[in-house]
């Protein structure tokens, strides 16, 4: 039973970092109509960037994150305007491969500025709790929290602003949108920002508990780009619930079948999810 | 769906092109160190082109960067000195380094445009799969493998041009045994880094301890190159109690296990693989008191050697960083495979610079002789003095291996 409880704890913290990062992927979707590959390299940004801010300027964790989803939401936002705006009537395999492109430009960034070693971010919040037998640390509660409180207000922000609405209707019908009367170059950087700012927090949060280097992006693109098929291309609810399908099914599928075999399941969990509902949980439309 | 998918797969193959442009640019750089090397040959110094494929992008750069940088400041160091001597003839030394990304297909590709393009008598390579890709023909071209792995098949293969520099892993196999047995109990739990080298350390290990009377409990491993968290494995680990964990892999993830692990409540020992070192394991773990009860190899930055804190000056005035094995072992490497071909009298004839390895380490100056290595097996394997380390009340105690 303890292990039980235990495991659906790192399950739970696991999705929520899955979540998070396929959360800002879906929203991208709405705009590009292509996954946004480059968005594990803004993960990835995101973790050096609290790093540096934490270690060299001597922030504190949390202004050090604040600092971080700004950084990395003008890289998103710089990215519409550079690279995907200009291809915006161009067709959808050129998105990918300048995605790409700028994927390996922040890659190699990286390991220019910061090396390719790997670093540890130090956290406030190292504490190990103990409640009923079952270890949590400060850090995993903080992820877990944190996770749920954005979500939280990036649903309000969606479902009751003017802004958030805009989003949505873009993502729904770029040129509708564009007939209404709603500025859709802005929504697009608007949409970029957060999806930057969400990669940053879900890196500034998992970092402490993994280490930052330059290929750390690489460890939950795959996973988000899954979570967003399963949960439906372009859903918000879908990508949270997927988030959290995967992280269970991930924690439980290692203690109760096998840890080897932990990746096949959640696959096959794919595969079954999309045969009975073939473009995922939430199709779009249904945000 | 199968749209998407056939995307997918445009999106890979794109991927493939854009890392080969990539190898490319890496080439034309190298290509520049030639010019350079044609400029000397005028002022009557030769040149000897030296290899080197290895991961210097990607996931394994920053182990690629520091078994390259142990070549880089032994060559630097003989240049300094105004080169070497073969026959009468000045000789400097070049290094043409390529990244293969840690790939065995990669580094086979990269070897052959070194021999077609530099002629290097030697190639340095560290990790084993490169290796393995490089004796299937390194005989027929002509090159020796300065081979940077410690797995025991490389040397055992009989082929005739290949230099294993570390020791073999298997000759820390009874003193980790003993060690953790004698201070923890028999039950041991397998958690050693999902590449082959660590799965067949992983195989060796459990018959080991086996055939002590041990039990291996619980028996996985873990893919550093995908797992985000290390709680659910551990949990799963430590639900059936084992006094003692084998874990490995690069140093600062296998530390970051440890440190969970000891979250987790875990109070055993750690079998550390050769492959993480204590030292670096530190830097993540902030000190050494979390790692009490581990045994590994011993950090080369604490070890008894004479030459040892002279070299770590040097190093770190040169790198700005701690010097592991990965750069010192490269480093002695290179130092020797210099004596041996003053020794042979011959900077391309491989054969004779092979016959001359044991020449080369007799020779070697006391300056550069940060490990005690006096003998070059038959099989090619530097043969070693091991040494061993356990962390015991916060600090690095060798343990001596008989």
């Amino acid at each position: 039973m303890e292990i039980l409880i235990q495991q659906l704890f790192n399950g739970m913290t696991i999705g929520s970092v899955y979540s998070l990062v396929a959360l800002g992927l879906t929203l991208v979707y709405g705009i590009l109509h292509i996954p946004n590959f480059a968005h594990g390299a803004l993960y990835m940004m995101g973790g050096y960037i609290t790093l540096t801010m934490m270690t060299k300027y001597g922030l504190h964790y949390w202004l050090a994150i604040f600092v971080s989803i700004l950084v990395v939401g003008v890289i998103g936002v710089l990215m519409e305007r550079f690279v995907f705006h200009p291809l915006r009537e161009a067709p959808p395999i050129h998105d990918k491969i300048a995605a790409i492109g700028i994927l390996l430009f922040l890659e190699a960034f990286a390991q220019f500025v910061w090396g390719a070693e790997f670093q540890s971010m130090p956290t406030p919040y190292g504490q190990v709790v103990q409640i009923f037998g079952l270890t949590f640390t400060m850090q995993r509660l903080l992820i877990v929290i944190s996770a749920i409180v954005v979500m939280i207000l990036l649903t309000l922000f969606l479902k009751k602003t003017f802004t958030g609405s805009t989003i949505i209707a873009m993502s729904q019908n770029r040129e509708g949108a564009n007939l209404v009367g709603i500025n859709t170059n802005r929504v697009a950087m608007l949409t970029f920002m957060i999806s930057g700012g969400l990669a940053a927090i879900a890196a500034s949060l998992s970092a402490p508990i993994n280490l930052v280097f330059p290929a750390m992006g690489q460890l939950v693109i795959l996973k988000a780009f899954v979570i967003i098929i399963l949960g439906g291309m372009g859903s918000v609810p879908g990508a949270i619930l997927g988030g959290y399908i995967l992280g269970f099914s991930e924690s439980l599928g290692a203690t109760y079948i096998s840890n080897d075999y932990k990746d096949i399941i959640a696959f096959v969990l794919l595969v079954l999810i999309l045969s009975v509902k073939p473009t995922g949980l939430f199709s779009k439309g249904g945000h | 769906m199968r749209k998407m998918k056939w995307r997918f797969m445009f999106s890979m193959v794109f991927v493939l092109i854009f890392s080969l442009a990539a190898c490319n640019s890496s080439t034309n750089t190298s290509g520049d160190n030639d010019q350079k090397g044609d400029d000397n040959k005028s002022e009557e110094v030769g040149t000897v082109n030296i290899g080197y494929t290895g991961p210097l992008s990607g996931p394994a750069a920053f182990y690629g960067e520091r078994t390259l940088n142990g070549v880089k400041m032994a060559a630097d160091e003989v240049n300094a000195a105004g080169g070497f001597e073969v026959n009468g003839k000045k000789y400097k030394l070049n290094i043409v380094s390529l990244d293969d990304k840690y790939l065995p297909n990669e580094a086979g590709a990269n070897a052959k445009r070194l021999v077609q393009e530099n002629k290097p008598p030697i190639i340095f390579t560290p990790h084993s799969g490169g290796i393995f890709a490089l004796q299937v023909f390194n005989q027929l071209d002509k090159f020796i493998i300065g081979a940077y792995s410690s797995e025991p098949q490389i040397t055992e293969v009989g082929n005739k041009l290949t230099i294993r520099i570390p020791p073999r892993y298997d000759g820390y196999l009874q003193p980790f045994t003993e060690y953790a047995m004698e201070n923890f109990g028999k039950n041991v739990a397998f958690l050693p880094t999902a590449s082959q080298y660590g799965k067949d350390w992983g195989a060796k290990l459990k018959t080991y301890w086996e055939k002590e009377g041990g039990k291996v409990v619980y028996d996985s491993a873990i893919d550093f190159s995908k797992e985000t968290d290390f709680f659910t494995i551990l949990t799963n680990a430590l639900k059936e109690k084992p006094d003692v964990l084998f874990i490995g892999g690069a140093s600062e993830p296998t530390a970051k296990v440890a440190k969970q692990a000891r979250e987790l409540g875990f109070k055993g020992g750690f079998i550390v693989m050769d492959q993480a070192k204590f030292d670096e394991m530190k830097a993540v773990t902030g000190s050494y008191d979390l790692l009490n009860g581990s045994i590994g190899v011993m950090p080369l930055v604490d070890s008894q050697e004479a030459a040892i804190p002279d070299f770590v000056k040097r190093y770190q005035e040169k790198y700005n960083e701690t010097p592991g094995s990965e750069a010192g072992l490269n480093y002695i490497g290179m130092h020797v495979f210099v004596e041996a071909m003053k020794a042979a009298g011959s900077v391309d004839d491989v054969e004779k610079i092979r016959a001359n390895m044991q020449a080369g380490l007799d020779n070697l100056a006391a300056d550069k002789k940060i490990y005690a290595v006096d003998k070059i097996g038959e099989d090619g394997g530097f043969e070693f003095d091991l040494s061993v380390a356990a962390v015991e009340n916060g600090k690095i105690v060798p343990i001596k291996v008989d």
